[in-house]
């Protein structure tokens, strides 16, 4: 299928006088797997819903292979949802159900049934044709919708977090075949989600969404690996902030001051100055024995250790009086340190990102500093947002 | 534990084992469950009331057969009121009556449907700023007393709306102004169990927003539009205030204006024919019609708006990350 590029131009959505979705630009090309990643409310369905066609953007530009959509109807528009609800029509049987797209395009009997045909194969479930929809399973009723959007052939097709109504298993599961599906006919997709782990797993990129903005565009990899606001950092996996006075040093590094110790880092915004925010991944924390010594050390004690199997997870209460959490995997040697043990913290420059902070191009103006982590992980209540160093355990 | 010893063995065991009361369900009429009086209370309410208003409808079903004048003292068995010269459908009065009672129900119904529908899928669907009073204002007819509508609406046709003459049309009017917030008040109860997403998912599909409500919303609506269609038929040839307020000449006099004159004055038991006549074609056609919806929401054991499998929160598994 040729085609299928979208670009998104200063789109913007106000429900009232919320901002739903504030001037968001995004390019998608053609074949791509492209996630809209973020907590409810971030704005994540709103732009699919005005990608759709369900909302009008209250400003901004949908071009669909360079053609503006705005003000085109949604079914007139060659995009096609998949619905977090499935909506599989319940008075319809499945065949009836996939056929309804191509009924209204007034394509002949012969070419439905083999269009239909060939689209219960590519879900595989030809033999549950004639079923009423309150007859399937959750993961078959979510394949019913695939195949009524895909037998259309559309440029783009727009899923609204189709494996939210899972189980975890199932989920798992599917995730890995609409992947494999996606590869196989080529179309765009464009895939709102919630669960980053999801994301991560399925996207060629993803958009980190927040409070109607998009933080962050990448790989999944540049997003979890090289993430520039604090959000993105903290939204996706377990992440240790430091908050940190910084001078650059003119070499492409930065010292950080941090409480009475001085840190490293040499990836992020290294040219900030002044207060920041940084980020370590459990991961990259290196504890060392206490009489370690060298630059980047933060000497703490050992709060508690938490056995996970393939790792150990040891939450390190620092000198400077917070805590920090460390990933050590397990190799098969017994660890030499125990609760209470003193231990050096050793955070290499180069896992030291320093972020961008508020204020700064791509964050809203005017959202402090606390209002970015309450906006933080999504159920997480209580946020702590004063500390210096946390770790925000998931 | 007479003995004054307590094996071992038996200490763990009397711990395992529940008091039985703790599976009995918790609530207030619980206990109730178990006293066999309340159920025959129950039963006897139940009879008592089926008998108290059953019986006298049956007395006068009977008395359509009394062979003589007399609507009360049994004169022998005769069937004179029902075929012959007599007979109810022999009258041109009682014939004339049900003729338009049934006249007036299906006018009714074929008016407050379509139009009670429509509303209600426009006061349900759409987002606008009026929308709200609206709904609201659509609804207050139910809570007026009929007389007071009747009155209202008897001095609107006579004093003021020269064109809408007493008779079949003003009695027309007049049921459908108090019918039509009833099919409001039942179809947009279901409309609001039907998502939206429905016809938005038909129009991402390429159905226009008129085939949308056609294909999608109408046929989810099926049950609701039948269950008001049946409503709105047995309130109508129920009526009696605003149909009476409403009638001009004896042409459009209805059923029940008829058995309320007819028992003021001499009556013969064709009135109880009449009356027997009226029920037994009212209860055929609800029944028709509740069978009908029966069938056509028959495939809704499963609520296909909720869902299956109940959402998971996203677990990501410690150390994963």
């Amino acid at each position: 299928m040729a085609g299928g590029d979208v670009q998104l131009k200063n789109l913007c959505k106000k429900f009232g006088d919320v901002v739903a979705v504030n001037n968001i630009d995004l390019q998608i090309a053609s074949g791509e797997f492209f996630s809209l990643l973020g907590p409810s409310g971030c704005g994540k369905t709103t732009t699919l819903r005005m990608i759709a066609g369900f909302e009008e953007p209250t400003l901004g530009q949908i071009l669909l292979d360079g053609v503006d959509l705005v003000h085109t109807p949604p079914h007139k528009r060659p995009l096609n949802t998949v619905f977090q609800a499935y909506m599989i029509f319940p008075h319809l049987n499945v065949y009836e159900n996939i056929a309804f797209g191509l009924r209204r395009q007034h394509v002949s009997r012969s070419d439905i049934r083999e269009r239909v045909g060939d689209a219960l194969e590519l879900v595989q479930l030809q033999a549950l044709a004639h079923r009423k929809p309150s007859e399937l399973s959750g993961g078959q009723q979510q394949r019913v919708a695939l195949a009524r959007a895909l037998v259309l052939h559309p440029a783009v097709l727009l899923l609204d977090e189709p494996l939210g109504a899972l189980d975890a298993k199932l989920r798992r599961q599917l995730q890995v075949e609409l992947k494999a599906l996606q590869k196989r006919v080529g179309i765009t997709f464009i895939y709102v989600t919630h669960d980053q782990e999801e994301a991560l797993t399925m996207s060629d990129r993803i958009a980190v969404m927040n409070d109607g903005i998009v933080e962050q565009v990448g790989t999944p990899r540049e997003v979890y690996d090289e993430p520039t606001t604090e959000f993105v950092a903290d939204f996706l996996g377990v992440s240790n902030m430091i908050s940190a006075d910084a001078t650059p040093d003119g070499s492409g590094a930065c010292r950080l001051r941090v409480g009475d110790f001085t840190l490293r880092a040499t990836v992020g915004e290294v040219g900030s100055r002044g207060a920041v925010r940084c980020v370590v991944r459990p991961e990259r924390v290196k504890l060392e024995p206490y009489d370690a010594t060298g630059e980047s050390r933060v000497p703490g004690i050992v709060e508690h250790l938490v056995y996970l199997g393939s790792a150990t997870r040891v939450v390190v209460h620092l000198a400077t009086g917070q805590t920090i959490q460390s990933l050590v995997q397990s190799d098969g040697m017994e660890l030499t340190y125990g609760q209470g043990t003193a231990v050096q913290a050793y955070l290499p420059a180069d896992a030291v990102r320093v972020l961008r902070s508020a204020g700064q191009p791509g964050v809203q103006l005017g959202s402090g500093d606390g209002d970015v982590l309450a906006g933080g992980g999504p159920g997480e209540a209580g946020h702590p947002s004063q500390q210096t160093i946390e770790g925000n355990v998931r | 534990m007479g003995g004054g010893t307590v094996s071992a063995t038996q200490a763990p065991g009397r711990a395992v084992n529940l008091p039985p009361s703790s599976a009995q369900p918790a609530g207030p009429w619980a206990r109730l469950r178990h006293v066999r009086w309340a159920n025959i209370g129950l039963a006897a309410v139940v009879v008592g009331y089926l008998a108290w208003s059953l019986v006298p409808v049956l007395i006068a079903f009977v008395f359509s057969f009394n062979n003589g004048y007399s609507r009360s003292i049994w004169q022998g068995f005769s069937t004179q009121w029902w075929t012959g010269p007599n007979s109810v459908f022999n009258d041109p009065t009682y014939y004339n009556a049900i003729r338009h009672s049934f006249e007036l129900a299906i006018l009714a119904v074929a008016i407050t449907v379509p139009l009670g529908v429509s509303l209600s899928i426009f006061l349900s669907r759409w987002r606008g700023v009026t929308s709200k009073p609206a709904a609201f204002l659509s609804t207050v007819p139910l809570v007026i007393p009929e007389i007071v509508l009747a009155l209202a609406m008897f001095f609107l046709v006579t004093k003021l709306l020269h064109f809408v003459t007493l008779g079949t049309t003003a009695q027309i009017a007049g049921q459908v102004t108090f019918i039509l917030p009833l099919v409001i008040v039942i179809t947009r109860g279901r409309l609001a169990s039907i998502p939206t997403g429905f016809e938005e998912a038909a129009m991402d599909l390429g159905a226009s927003p008129l085939q949308a409500f056609r294909l999608a919303l109408i046929p989810l609506l099926a049950p609701a539009i039948l269950a008001s269609a049946i409503v709105a038929f047995a309130v109508s040839i129920d009526d009696f205030v605003i149909t009476q307020y409403m009638s001009s000449t004896a042409a459009t006099q209805s059923v029940p204006m008829l058995i309320y004159t007819a028992t003021r004055g001499t009556a013969t038991p064709a009135l109880n024919a009449m009356a027997t006549v009226m029920a037994l074609t009212t209860v055929v056609i609800t029944s028709l019609g509740y069978l009908l919806y029966r069938f056509v929401s028959r495939r809704e054991q499963v609520p296909q708006f909720a869902r299956e499998e109940t959402p998971t929160v996203p677990v990501l598994v410690e150390g994963t990350a």
